[in-house]
């Protein structure tokens, strides 16, 4: 019982004696959501969580977080189609975080520090498990394998690692030195190389299967695709992918005045580029559309928006929405082309098709007409699990069907887009997989929504440009100068605080701040990991402002009666 | 033990390490999403431990000090409705004559500042007392209930100026204060909006930078008065100033020398909809349409007389002035 | 050494001599000179004090609330209007146990208007939770000033000093001013337990629930009816080392054989005094200056009392509807007693109206009347009055 004070008064924070917490018909919690960067990240990277860990000048967890993911960091900030900054949020409010040069710059800095991967090298005894192809997805499965502590032999049959990012992408793109730098630390955590180890010639499928645990296919897509126009086919018919890797590997090209490579991947941009670097004419005949604002991802080129946008710069020619109707000849030598306007369109059964306009032909006058659409996989040693398909049929995991102990990925795998963070995530997770299939438990996904920008509070962000990389100019694009200059460490800073932290607590202090109820409490000083505060729910009357005012949308609200007898 | 983020340090151990001056604790009383009680704490916050406060009658009082009880971890006094001024002028001469430097403050919501009180405040800025007068404006007598005050705007509804077939709320403008209030030609008087919490406390440490009166009228949206949900209670401050209606200012010695400027001034209809107050001006019936119009136009009138419509995008002004940042605000 | 001051310098010098840190108060006759004359102290640097000149009685008495409770010693001053202006500060300092002294130069209360004295304004409050001492004469007003801060900071109660307004306060006497260090080794210096101090922050002033709220009255009662030994001591103490006492509680004056006694409160005792000397014929009587009237001295009046057959009560301010208030508490206590005099009221001396010596034998009369005088206000010249108002 109280002993009634002289005047009536009351003594300091006595109140807290008053716990309002039972008040609460609703109480706040924490709630993780997806970034939508993360999500639309194939190679699984989650850009949030490294761009909060810059942005408290944490680098070097930074760059931990990012090859948790993706361990080709230095590559995909380079050549990678940034998925991630189509999804960002920010783009919606005014210019997506430039996520890519964040990448590249931590994959930079960790070649230039010397940082190891966080990797424990594998015991003697450990499971061996087999990966074919050294390119993204290959390199990304033994890495994945060697994470998870299994031993890992990885064959290819070129004398160096690196698969499709040695021989097609051109250097411009993806300077050697970095390809080198990064494949070679890759493979020092204790992969095992196999160089000039061709499957089917060097040793077999079945081979493998007897002494690995678990093999990983990834020999991407070597053998060119048939091409006619109406069945008729120029007598001196390169493939874009052909010529690319000629060039690549020797640096020269047949010389051309003019050509039109048809198809609208990285490899006729690249090839356009490359050929226009020789001074010819050279035009680029999609029947997509070229990639900017409004148009859906897939109603447009394959290529790299950055990309096309450069091609475009150094004077390559796009024929947008146009297809070849019929090749000009002159006895076997082409002469030039008429295209026609095509539009994919949806059928009356509903199915996509591609559909001509009569009364839109025009006649494009070139020397020579090169098709880059794409390429299959090179059936040699795999025989057998293809059955006469162009591509695996795997499923999400890579699992072979009917092939237990075969997973299969990378751009050989059926439905690839092509891309080099879509084939780590490939790696990746077969690698997830193998361990399943090893241990004999399931691999579960995980499947997150992203959480969209109307769950965000944007009173709280201003508008911001965002940083831009210098490029070469025009005229200095020749050779293999990389065009694309990064980003410098302020500016890579500056991005990472434009950041909205989708879905995470972005440590801004606001709950701390906004609460009439001194019931949000900060428990260390700076943390990007969500752990920043914590709800006394001794006092949270769960008025829910907090959760309003979350500028990231990492506060919800949730019915106190879900929590009854757990409080 | 909170046993949440994995952290094992006791609660009560962490509350009491938080890197900020805790001048109004947990377990007060006020509803869900109060303004006031937000307002109060930023103010005791950025004030500081050495501080002295003088609080009038009003909800602030009773929520903090149902006795044996107190949040408050400032000494501080409430006396009566009207006389939060004095006493606070009292105290300043108290502990000047005894030599002490604490600062003296006084708190009163709109009913004790705009009206019963006003004569006693007056008094107080007359006679230069060093004290800093905060009010917590939320535009009605709330603690008895919603009855209307001087500081109650155009057309709202309160339980003595109820909307019906004869009137659409209340009759008589929101009374001027700050003007009245710098008229006294004083050093320092302000207006801040609880929707922006680092000008509250940019403000009360300028006014505490100076020697002599200043006053600092912070517009605290009460949910239960003002008829909206108690989340809410940010977006409709930052609405008020975001249209005019709230002109956020400071006036130096009667001068304008600041204002928040208004990035994109939004329509008063933004910020009346969602409050209950204003309900019966969303109604068909031509009426209401004047009372939005004269609502509409007595914010543009704000825009104008003070010159809020910015130039450029400015990061003090109504959308940047509450911009965050990963690792927060720096308290001192 | 004795000096002719005027009452209201007299008191502003009582004042000065207390050191108090904060004098806080507003313009009202015939209180402005003991605030003017402190102001002239100030001025010529031999007082060192805040003073804070406020725009109504309403601020001064929270100024002065507001000056202690931050750990000053206090003094304010009024009458009349500004003490009714004051009355829900009165209580308020009451209430939260706040120690500081006022004078109140009592003054008639408007309407209609009167400046002149009479001692309705002070009586109007006395349910304030205040101590009410009342002075004879101006040494007096110097003695219960001083006395009074010792009181209010042991007791922890305000102290109302009533000095009747222009009768004292206006008038020339000639008395005595007592040195510093008298007063200082009478009055040491203010110490408040729960002034506000930033590294002990108590709350004072909060809300009280019914559970506690009956308990706060009845602690504040018991700390008025305590203080009487305070206000005894304060007394006694002071005559020790000034010689000078003003009577405690109360004070009698007259032969012990005496069966009629007259009391009253303020200056008429020193007119009833000089009238028993004018009325040797009139007999015995006794003469009892009530000085305490919060509280109020129900021991102490009774032990005097004994033995009485008439007690009459003469008071300068009234209960309309009801009568007397003083009275009406005398009759209360005695009746107590196992032979209770019978007691007669009269309120004379309304507004500033004359009380001359002759009220004497006029009072003793009511000894003859068959019954008590249970109210009646002398001198009320019923002519001057409409006839449906008489």
């Amino acid at each position: 019982m109280a002993i009634y004070t002289r005047g009536g008064f009351a003594l300091p924070e006595t109140s807290l004696a008053s716990k309002t917490g039972t008040w609460r018909l609703q109480r706040p919690i924490h709630r993780h959501s997806s970034a939508p960067c993360h999500t639309a990240c194939p190679a699984g990277e989650d850009p949030q969580a490294y761009l909060a860990q810059v942005a408290e000048g944490r680098w070097r967890e930074a760059w931990e977080t990012l090859v948790a993911a993706n361990p080709l960091p230095a590559i995909t900030g380079r050549v990678c189609d940034h998925p991630c900054e189509s999804g960002c949020n920010r783009g919606q409010y005014d210019e997506a975080i430039a996520i890519h040069n964040v990448e590249r710059f931590l994959g930079d800095q960790a070649i230039r520090e010397g940082w190891a991967y966080p990797v424990t090298p594998p015991s003697v005894n450990a499971h061996r498990v087999a990966v074919v192809g050294a390119g993204p997805a290959g390199l990304s499965a033994a890495y994945h394998l060697c994470r998870l502590g299994y031993q890992v032999t990885l064959l290819d049959m070129l004398p160096e690692a690196g698969g499709t990012l040695r021989t097609a992408l051109p250097p411009y793109r993806l300077p050697r030195e970095v390809l080198a730098q990064e494949t070679q630390r890759l493979l020092a955590i204790g992969i095992e190389f196999l160089a000039h180890h061709a499957l089917g010639r060097d040793v077999s499928l079945d081979e493998l299967c007897a002494d690995y645990g678990a093999v990983f296919l990834a020999p991407g897509r070597q053998q060119g695709r048939e091409w006619s126009v109406d069945g008729r086919v120029p007598a001196d018919l390169h493939t874009g992918l052909r010529l690319l890797q000629e060039w690549v590997a020797v640096g020269t090209i047949p010389k051309v005045k003019s050509a039109a490579i048809v198809g609208g991947g990285n490899s006729a941009v690249d090839l356009a580029r490359v050929l226009r670097k020789t001074g010819a004419e050279v035009h680029v005949i999609t029947h997509d559309a070229l990639p900017k604002l409004g148009v859906p991802p897939e109603g447009a080129m394959k290529a790299i928006p950055r990309e096309v946008k450069q091609a475009q710069e150094e004077g390559v020619m796009f024929h947008e929405h146009r297809g070849i109707q019929r090749l000009l000849l002159r006895g076997e030598r082409v002469v030039g082309v008429e295209m026609v306007h095509m539009k994919k369109l949806p059928r009356p059964d509903g199915s996509i098709g591609i559909v001509p306009f009569e009364g839109t032909e025009t006649v494009l006058h070139v020397e020579q007409i090169i098709p880059a659409i794409g390429q299959v996989v090179l059936a040699a040693g795999m025989e057998r699990i293809l059955e006469g398909s162009p591509f695996f049929a795997v499923d999400l995991w890579g699992h072979v069907a009917n092939h237990p102990g075969v997973f299969a990925g990378g751009d050989a795998r059926k439905g690839s887009r092509g891309t080099v963070s879509g084939a780590v995530g490939d790696g990746r997770r077969a690698a997830l997989a193998i361990d399943g299939y090893l241990k004999g438990v399931a691999t579960v996904e995980h499947h997150t929504e992203a959480i969209p920008l109307e769950s965000l509070n944007l009173n709280y962000f201003e508008h911001e440009p965002r940083a831009e990389e210098p490029l070469l100019a025009v005229e200095q694009r020749s050779g293999d100068a990389e065009v694309a200059g990064g980003l410098v460490e302020p500016q890579v800073m500056a991005e990472s605080l434009r950041c909205f932290s989708c879905g995470m607590c972005l440590a801004c202090d606001n709950c701390w701040t906004l609460c009439p109820d001194q019931s949000v409490l900060k428990i260390k000083e700076l943390a990007s990991d969500g752990s920043h505060y914590v709800f006394d729910y001794d006092y949270c009357k769960g008025c829910g402002l907090c959760a309003r005012e979350c500028p990231s949308g990492y506060i919800v609200m949730e019915d106190e009666l879900l929590f009854a007898g757990r409080y | 033990m909170s046993d949440l983020a994995g952290t094992l340090i006791p609660i009560v151990d962490l509350r009491r390490n938080q890197p900020r001056f805790r001048g109004l604790e947990a377990g007060h009383l006020a509803c869900l999403g109060c303004g006031q009680a937000l307002a109060a704490r930023l103010v005791t916050e950025a004030a500081g431990p050495d501080v002295v406060v003088a609080n009038a009658t009003g909800c602030l009082e009773v929520f903090t000090t149902a006795w044996p009880q107190s949040a408050w971890r400032v000494p501080w006094l409430h006396s009566l409705f009207e006389n939060a001024a004095a006493v606070a002028s009292g105290m300043e001469a108290a502990l000047k004559a005894q030599g002490k430097s604490a600062k003296v403050l006084a708190f009163g919501g709109d009913g004790g500042t705009f009206d019963i009180g006003f004569q006693a405040l007056s008094g107080m800025l007359e006679r230069g007392h060093n004290v800093l007068y905060v009010c917590f404006d939320n535009e009605a007598y709330m603690n008895t209930g919603v009855q209307r005050s001087s500081s109650t705007p155009h057309a709202a509804m309160t339980t003595t100026s109820p909307p019906g077939k004869a009137r659409m709320g209340k009759r008589h403008l929101k009374k001027d204060i700050i003007s009245i209030i710098a008229a006294h030609n004083i050093p320092y008087a302000a207006t801040a909006s609880v929707a922006y919490p680092s000008d509250i406390r940019k403000k009360v440490r300028r006014a505490l930078e100076i020697d002599g009166p200043a006053f600092i009228n912070i517009h605290s949206p009460c949910p239960l008065g003002w008829g909206h949900d108690g989340s809410l209670s940010i977006e409709v401050a930052r609405l008020a100033v975001e249209c005019g209606l709230f002109p956020v200012v400071e006036l130096e010695r009667g001068a304008l020398t600041g204002t928040m400027p208004l990035r994109a001034p939004r329509p008063v209809t933004d910020y009346l909809k969602p409050q209950q107050r204003f309900a019966h001006l969303f109604q068909n019936d031509p009426r209401a349409r004047e009372e939005l119009e004269h609502l509409q136009a007595l914010a543009d009138y704000n825009i104008e007389t003070y010159g809020l419509r910015g130039e450029r995008p400015d990061p003090l002004d109504s959308a940047g002035a509450d911009t965050v940042r990963r690792g927060g605000v720096r308290w001192a | 050494m004795l000096q002719a001051l005027e009452g209201s310098q007299a008191i502003a010098q009582a004042v000065a001599l207390c050191r108090p840190q904060v004098v806080a108060a507003y313009p009202i006759t015939p209180q402005t000179h003991i605030v003017e004359g402190l102001a002239r102290l100030i001025a010529d640097g031999k007082l060192q004090c805040e003073l804070v000149s406020v725009e109504s009685e309403f601020s001064a008495a929270s100024v002065a609330l507001g000056a202690v409770a931050a750990g000053s010693r206090v003094y304010t001053a009024s009458a009349s209007q500004g003490i009714l202006l004051m009355s829900e500060v009165l209580y308020n300092i009451a209430g939260l146990r706040v120690p500081l002294v006022m004078t109140c130069a009592n003054r008639a209360v408007s309407a209609p208007l009167s400046i002149w004295n009479d001692q309705q304004d002070s009586m109007a409050v006395r349910d304030a939770g205040w101590i009410q001492l009342y002075c004879a004469d101006n040494q007096e007003a110097v003695d219960t000033t001083v006395q009074a801060y010792r009181i209010a900071e042991r007791t922890e109660l305000p102290v109302m000093v009533c000095v009747d307004g222009f009768t004292l306060t206006h008038t020339l006497e000639p008395l005595e001013i007592p040195p510093q260090d008298q007063v200082d080794a009478f009055l040491p210096p203010f110490r408040f337990a729960r002034a506000l101090d930033p590294s002990y922050p108590v709350s004072s002033g909060t809300l009280v629930s019914p559970e506690y709220y009956t308990e706060a009255r009845h602690a504040h009662h018991q700390a008025l009816l305590r203080a009487k030994d305070e206000i005894v001591a304060a007394d006694s103490d002071w005559a020790v080392l000034t010689g000078r006492a003003s009577g405690g509680l109360l004070q009698v004056d007259g032969p012990d054989d005496a069966r009629v006694a007259i009391l009253t409160l303020g200056s008429v005792f020193g007119t009833l005094l000089d009238a028993r000397e004018e009325y040797p014929q009139l007999g015995p009587v006794k003469l009892i200056k009530l000085r305490a009237f919060r509280p109020f001295p129900v021991e102490a009046l009774q032990q005097v009392c004994v033995g009485l057959s008439d007690v009459i009560v003469l008071e300068r301010a009234l209960s309309p509807g009801s009568g007397g208030i003083a009275g009406a508490e005398v009759r209360a206590a005695l009746a107590e007693l196992p032979a209770a005099p019978r007691v007669h009221n009269f309120a004379a001396g309304l507004g500033g109206r004359d009380v001359p010596l002759d009220i004497y034998p006029r009072l003793l009369a009511a000894t003859q009347s068959a019954s008590p005088v249970r109210f009646a206000i002398l001198d009320v010249e019923l002519d001057k009055l409409p006839v449906e108002d008489r």
